[in-house]
């Protein structure tokens, strides 16, 4: 608000020139750090909104420009609100409802320990499950296209069926040059016996420069090598185009205030989905509370409904009583559009690591949402969407480890039934802390989840030896059981540069 | 026969045996010959009382030096500590400074502490410099969190005053005998709970100190949110970490039992806060074992009960890693075994404090590397996720 007066106020002194005028704003945007502020602003609509279109395409195609897809997205979305709303109906619980006086005095004292809370949550189940959605995956098919009934070398072994361009390792990399053998990587080249000379500390400078620049571009490209643990927490939010404003602040105090007057349904879910998952993990446990203060606030944010113009999936409406049909008395349930599923607490348990602040950490989440984790669990032909994620991961290991694949099938196990909750969940509670949050990383450093099907793949690669040996479906899971003393980037760079294919 | 390590313990755990029979090594009992003997601190008592005059012969190996309960207990942990810094003022040496307010600059880690009943009157003088403020009364001889509560008024605390009617009452002896410190009530809370470590520190002789720090150690948390408020000071599970109190706590989760790896610490530390602070206060923590180890010898009961799957596995390691070293090629023990060992033995342990090492290079180095600034080489780094980046005090 200062910065706005003494701009106003200066163009009234004698000073100011009408023919310089264009050259002082400019020189002006430099100095107060606003060219900086606005270039981050831009950089980050233009990392999360999808290259313009054709002007006459109308906005399902900005959503998702292939029918079929779109088709299959709305039929789940049919099958979850009905879910929902007989669960609703058999409990006699309503979707929303206004909490009395008292108990809303409860809550407000109780909020930075909910965890302490035990409410009969026995009743209450999943609305589904990634083993529900993947069932859905696999039966996508684009009506348009005839795969024949002779097999060919072509012919797709696993269990995703539709015809969708995904990535081969010349291309991957291309698109993860700097995961390279002959690039310094934090994950690799900071380990003991490297010397920090050599990467480290040079690394760690440079991280600090582009922290003092305050430029989102140069942090992203940063970020590919991997970020220094205490640096961390700002690069996220320099990327993501987060800085804690009052106004941010604010808003998160307005939507607690909403957690406070009304209970909504999704409330339970999201109680139940913490106590199963975060609160049984030995690193999330500790910030169970944190969870409900982000997830609750997550599910009454009106202004998460944004990114459903650019996410094939649409905001389940709901009506208010006794007005079914009448659009006027449509509402979207929850008010953010967003069902949560179980697991979907995972996905804000790491952040705990790395922001305290109950309002920077729900703010982080959220972009974080919007711009990566809805991908995770909506049906889309995008490049980053769960269903070509989990093309890719097939087609990798299929293309490139094909006796382990036919094997794996042979047997039962097709590898993406295994793998499919480490890429929804992006390897959220499989992976140890510090190598989740370099992985994440490289998910912000390149804008693409893509790199989850490669680690997915490279997991295989790494236990084949054992997974050759299994009979069985149980068995192979049971190899694949126990991911937290993998060492994330070493396989990534193995997988990627060192293979011979 | 020969050449077999000779084995004897009174403590029936798998997590010792197993480690034992995997080495090859014979099970005898005590009244034969043995090398190595883990003894139970029943035992340790006994054997190393004035009256049995036990010695031990030069090819035998015990877990514990015979002073070890100069720091299991409280009181003599205190009373060492506090001899040990008016020992090295006396000698005029500068880890004595103090401050203008007579605080040791570098000696100041245990707080403002008394011993009940004895100190009770020196207590009452420092109570009544700050009457708001929380003591915490520990008993001496008890471990596992046992007999531990919190006072802010005196009146809790009659039973131990000297003129107190009831003192006749109360037995003298050193049974119950109570240490009572000022209680710090703004700890480091992460997710909102208080948290302790515990750390496995080995020390494989004391002339010269070579000690050596298990870099696999854990936080444990409390299951309660924690809060200064009095209404809450009879809460234990909001105030003390002790996973046996904690075991019994309606939240207690029996799948993980609340707690973190040190390096899990360190991360949250260094995303939270910074490099810098946090590399502080692992050299000043690896500080304070040292300078505790010199005042005095080692705690002797570490649980030995694994309370999940996990924890056994850690246990199991650690006591592998301690053997390798204590007793390194499944040798027989000899007195005479001075030289360190080499580095591929360590394990999971790194080493914590070499005195050897260190005086090789001069006694003034010491004053130069104080807690905060790490000098010379960086002595074995961690390997696994998370590194602890360890001072060799010269």
């Amino acid at each position: 608000m200062s910065y706005k007066w003494n701009h106003v106020a200066s163009l009234q002194r004698p000073e100011i020139k009408l023919e310089s005028l264009k050259e002082d704003i400019k020189e002006y945007f430099k100095i107060s750090g606003w060219e900086k502020k606005l270039q981050n602003a831009v950089y980050s609509e233009l990392s999360v909104f999808p290259s313009p279109s054709h002007p006459a395409a109308p906005p399902e195609h900005l959503k998702e420009p292939l029918v079929y897809m779109r088709k299959a997205q709305g039929s789940w979305e049919k099958r979850i609100l009905k879910s929902l709303n007989s669960m609703c109906t058999e409990l006699s619980i309503p979707l929303a409802r206004k909490r009395p006086v008292g108990e809303q005095k409860e809550l407000l004292n109780k909020w930075n320990e909910m965890g302490t809370d035990e409410p009969d949550l026995s009743l209450f189940r999943p609305v589904y499950a990634p083993k529900d959605f993947l069932e859905v995956l696999i039966n996508l098919r684009n009506p348009n296209y005839e795969n024949g009934d002779s097999l060919s070398f072509r012919t797709h072994l696993g269990l995703i069926q539709v015809p969708l361009k995904v990535k081969d390792i010349p291309e991957l990399k291309e698109f993860f040059v700097e995961l390279g053998l002959t690039t310094g990587q934090l994950g690799i080249d900071d380990s003991t016996q490297v010397p920090p000379e050599l990467f480290e500390n040079e690394h760690v400078r440079i991280g600090q420069k582009v922290l003092a620049e305050q430029d989102s571009a140069a942090a992203q490209q940063y970020i590919r090598q991997g970020s220094p643990t205490a640096l961390r927490a700002e690069l996220w939010a320099l990327i993501l185009n987060i800085s804690s404003q009052p106004e941010d602040i604010l808003y998160y105090e307005q939507l607690k205030t909403n957690v406070i007057q009304h209970d909504l349904l999704v409330d339970s879910l999201i109680y139940k989905d913490v106590k199963l998952t975060a609160s049984n993990d030995d690193y999330y446990f500790v910030f169970e509370d944190y969870l409900y203060q982000v997830l609750l606030c997550f599910s009454r944010d009106t202004s998460v409904l944004g990114h459903f113009a650019y996410n094939s999936a649409s905001p389940p409406k709901s009506y208010i009583r006794g007005k079914l049909g009448l659009e006027e008395y449509a509402v979207f349930y929850p008010p953010n559009g967003v069902i949560p599923f179980h697991g979907f607490s995972m996905y804000v348990a790491p952040l705990c690591f790395l922001y305290h602040e109950p309002s920077k950490l729900y703010q982080i989440f959220r972009e974080m949402y919007v711009r990566f984790f809805f991908r995770l669990h909506s049906i889309s032909s995008h490049p980053s969407g769960i269903v070509s994620l989990c093309l890719l991961f097939e087609t990798l290991l299929q293309t490139y480890l094909p006796q382990l694949f036919y094997h794996l099938r042979e047997i039962g196990a097709q590898p993406l039934r295994i793998s499919f909750k480490w890429m929804v969940r992006a390897f959220s509670g499989y992976l140890a802390t510090d190598q989740l949050l370099l992985l994440w990383d490289r998910i912000l450093g390149y804008n693409s989840l893509e790199i989850l099907a490669v680690l997915a793949a490279a997991v295989f690669a790494f236990r084949a030896v054992n997974l050759m040996e299994v009979t069985s479906l149980a068995a192979a899971e049971a190899v694949l059981a126990d991911l937290s003393t993998l060492k994330v980037m070493p396989l990534l760079q193995i997988f990627l540069f060192a293979t011979v294919t | 026969m020969a050449g077999k390590v000779k084995w004897v313990t009174d403590i029936e755990k798998s997590v010792l045996i197993n480690n034992f029979e995997k080495r090859g090594w014979v099970q005898v009992t005590e009244n034969e010959d043995w090398n190595f003997y883990w003894m139970s601190v029943q035992t340790i008592r006994n054997v190393f009382s004035v009256e049995t005059g036990y010695r031990l012969s030069d090819d035998q190996i015990v877990n514990h030096f015979p002073n070890h309960y100069e720091l299991t207990r409280k009181d003599l942990m205190v009373k060492n500590i506090k001899r040990y810094r008016k020992e090295l003022e006396k000698e005029g040496s500068p880890l004595a400074e103090k401050d203008e307010n007579g605080k040791y600059l570098y000696l100041d880690f245990v707080p403002v502490t008394y011993m009940l009943p004895a100190d009770y009157n020196l207590f009452v003088e420092e109570f009544r410099k700050s009457p708001s403020s929380t003591w915490i009364m520990k008993p001496c001889g008890k471990a596992q969190g046992k007999g531990i509560f919190l006072i802010n008024k005196l009146s809790q605390i009659k039973k131990w005053s000297r003129d107190s009617k009831t003192s006749s009452f109360v037995s003298q002896s050193t049974k119950e005998a109570y240490v009572i410190s000022l209680y710090i009530n703004n700890p480091l809370l992460i997710g909102g709970r208080k948290f302790d470590l515990r750390l496995y520190v080995l020390v494989s002789t004391y002339r010269p100190l070579r000690c050596y720090m298990y870099k696999l150690g854990f936080c444990r948390f409390c299951t309660v949110k924690y809060t200064p408020s009095t209404s809450e000071l009879d809460n234990m599970f909001v105030h003390l970490t002790n996973v046996a109190i904690q075991k019994h706590g309606e939240d207690y989760n029996h799948i993980h039992g609340g707690k973190w790896t040190v390096n899990n610490l360190r991360l949250y530390l260094e995303s939270t806060r910074g490099k810098e602070v946090t590399s502080k206060l692992f050299d000043e923590i690896h500080w304070i074992i040292v300078q505790s180890l010199k005042a005095v010898a080692v705690n002797a009961s570490p649980s030995l009960t694994s309370s999940t799957a996990n924890d056994r596995i850690l246990k199991y390691n650690l006591i592998n890693d301690t053997l390798n070293i204590a007793v390194p090629n499944g040798e027989i023990p000899d007195c005479k075994w001075n030289k360190s060992p080499p580095k591929e033995v360590l394990g999971n342990y790194e080493i914590l404090y070499d005195e050897e090492l260190a005086q090789g290079d001069g006694a003034d180095r010491e004053l130069r590397s104080r807690p905060g600034q790490s000098l010379g080489p960086k002595g074995g780094r961690s390997r696994d996720s998370g590194r602890t980046v360890l001072t060799t005090w010269k």
